[in-house]
């Protein structure tokens, strides 16, 4: 009795082992496919993003969809990137100067975008995510939440100004303080190159 | 009796059946002609989404030129001390991308029109041009040559002049790229700005300009000569009545967005291929006349669009071959008292 109580514990402590050799032996197998966003039909909102030079510096794309500034300051910029199929996506590199807030969407089959990731945080120039549970898509955009050179944007383009009035005497009266707005008060993300990538398909 | 109705029944049953099979077949088509359609729709081209360029680019060992294979990109002077390019790391950094990115753009213009420019495309970046940082041209420089006897009239360059801020804008891009691509079938200025403006508004989605939603409602003319205000449109913008201005871009572009939405996405590449036919463009000296292209606008969409024109007040007449023909023999009368040309958009 007490042999067979033995035998089955040894045997229950087999399996997790035997599971973890197996799970290690497959990572450790595992490599990353090819760039995706570099396959021939790729393409981006900007083509820099995707031509696999990191000299060449694209940026993020604001879509004017109103024809208004008031409204449209309130559009964040983004950065697309549209496949030319389908692909499990596990893995993105973003290499960004500015980057600091993001939010990565995926479409889904419905046509709808889904926030596979989003950072909050410091900048970093290379930014190496991990998409848990990857993510099967043929269009994968980044949203801009904040850069590094806001601040800089913000004090171009935001002013205060004063509604001086010039009274009927010809003497100026000043007026009370209002902000004016010249444009965006978002940078957009200046990025290098975003890779993706899935598992490499093993030959036959 | 019973075995005669059996054999009815079973008869009608087939029928059934097969008709049953047939209309599923043509459901089954049915479904397959529309996934083809969505498939066509979703290939169709655009210059909002673009592929990585290959193309090969090579930097001046200063930076102040670049040259790829469609484009030579130079700085001017005035940014030679602007803050942001007076390095040469800096210029180096910003040519490189401008002249891929304007790559890009080149194939995906040449896969919508399917034709492209001769020449190499020469893009000036400047801090202040002409004055202002708010006006980028195109110029093609145009000659005359005599082939087989005949006097053709051609393009020999074509230079794009951008304010660095303007450049920053793809839309410009798209609509000054358009220039370079189209103004080699010499088009009259109201059609040329409203293809693009219909480059950089349909295929580039940039929303800076919107169309009219009446083309009756919004017409001005001319009060020196009655006809619609888009004919007199010298070319680029009157910066002494930027309002009007922005009316000819407005309007210019709810006339060429209409044809396209009623004949279909292909009118104008369907235009440009007859006109590359006919080759009369080239030997129409002087300035097109809006007839001109009204008679191919016609052929392209199988009916006459002269009495659209005329509704809107163009100063068109209804043109046939022979008639172009006859136009072609007196502008050449005329050249003798005109001079070299030079068009700038």
């Amino acid at each position: 009795m007490t042999k067979v109580r033995e035998k089955s514990i040894k045997g229950l402590l087999l399996i997790p082992i035997c599971l973890t050799f197996l799970y290690s032996s497959c990572v450790i197998s595992q490599q990353w496919s090819e760039n995706y966003a570099s396959l021939d039909g790729a393409r981006s909102n900007d083509p820099l993003i995707i031509d696999g030079n990191l000299q060449t510096v694209g940026q993020s794309q604001i879509i004017r969809k109103s024809g208004s500034l008031e409204v449209d300051l309130y559009v964040p910029s983004e950065s697309m990137i549209l496949l030319p199929e389908k692909k499990s996506v596990h893995r993105v590199v973003v290499h960004s100067t500015n980057l600091k807030a993001f939010e990565l969407m995926a479409r889904d089959s419905d046509g709808e975008w889904n926030i596979i990731h989003e950072h909050k945080g410091k900048h970093q120039p290379v930014f190496d995510l991990r998409i848990k549970p990857s993510y099967i898509t043929d269009s994968i955009k980044l949203v801009v939440r904040s850069t590094t050179d806001d601040g800089e944007q913000k004090r171009k383009n935001l002013k205060v100004e004063r509604e001086n009035e010039v009274t009927l005497s010809g003497q100026v009266r000043r007026g009370r303080p209002v902000y004016k707005v010249y444009g965006p008060l978002k940078a957009r993300a200046k990025i290098a190159e975003i890779k993706l990538y899935g598992f490499a398909e093993k030959e036959p | 009796m019973m075995k005669h109705i059996s054999r009815i029944a079973s008869g009608l049953l087939t029928i059934l059946t097969l008709g049953c099979l047939l209309g599923s077949c043509t459901v089954l088509n049915e479904a397959q002609q529309r996934r083809a359609e969505r498939l066509k729709n979703k290939q169709r081209p655009n210059l909002y989404l673009l592929k990585a360029s290959r193309a090969s680019i090579k930097i001046d060992a200063d930076a102040l030129q670049g040259e790829s294979d469609h484009y030579i990109l130079k700085f001017s002077e005035d940014l030679h001390d602007h803050d942001k390019f007076n390095e040469v790391s800096e210029r180096k950094e910003f040519a490189l991308s401008a002249l891929s990115y304007m790559e890009s753009l080149y194939e995906a213009m040449y896969d919508v029109f399917g034709f492209k420019p001769e020449h190499k495309v020469h893009v000036n970046l400047h801090h202040v041009y002409q004055g202002t940082t708010r006006v980028a041209t195109t110029t093609s420089l145009g000659k005359h040559i005599v082939v087989n006897g005949e006097l053709l009239k051609m393009i020999s360059g074509i230079q794009l002049d951008f304010p660095i801020n303007m450049y920053a804008s793809p839309g410009t891009r798209i609509h000054e790229l358009t220039h370079a691509f189209t103004n080699v079938y010499f088009l009259p200025v109201w059609f040329s700005e409203g293809i693009a403006v219909l480059m950089q508004t349909e295929y580039g989605r940039d929303r800076s300009i919107t169309k009219f939603d009446s083309l009756d409602q919004h017409l001005r003319l001319d009060n020196n000569t009655g006809f619609n205000q888009l004919e007199s449109w010298q070319g680029h913008g009157d910066i002494a009545d930027m309002v009007l201005t922005f009316w000819r871009y407005r309007y210019t572009y709810t006339v060429v967005s209409e044809l396209r939405e009623r004949y279909g996405h292909d009118f104008y590449i369907k235009v440009f291929a007859l006109m590359q036919k006919d080759r009369l463009h080239e030997k129409l000296l002087g300035k097109t006349p809006t007839s001109f292209v009204v008679y191919y606008f016609s052929q392209a969409a199988g009916e006459d669009l002269v009495p659209f024109f005329k509704e809107l007040q163009f100063d068109v007449q209804k043109w046939e071959k022979s008639d172009i023909l006859k136009q072609i023999e007196q502008s050449k009368a005329r050249l003798q008292t005109q001079p070299r040309t030079r068009r700038r958009n």
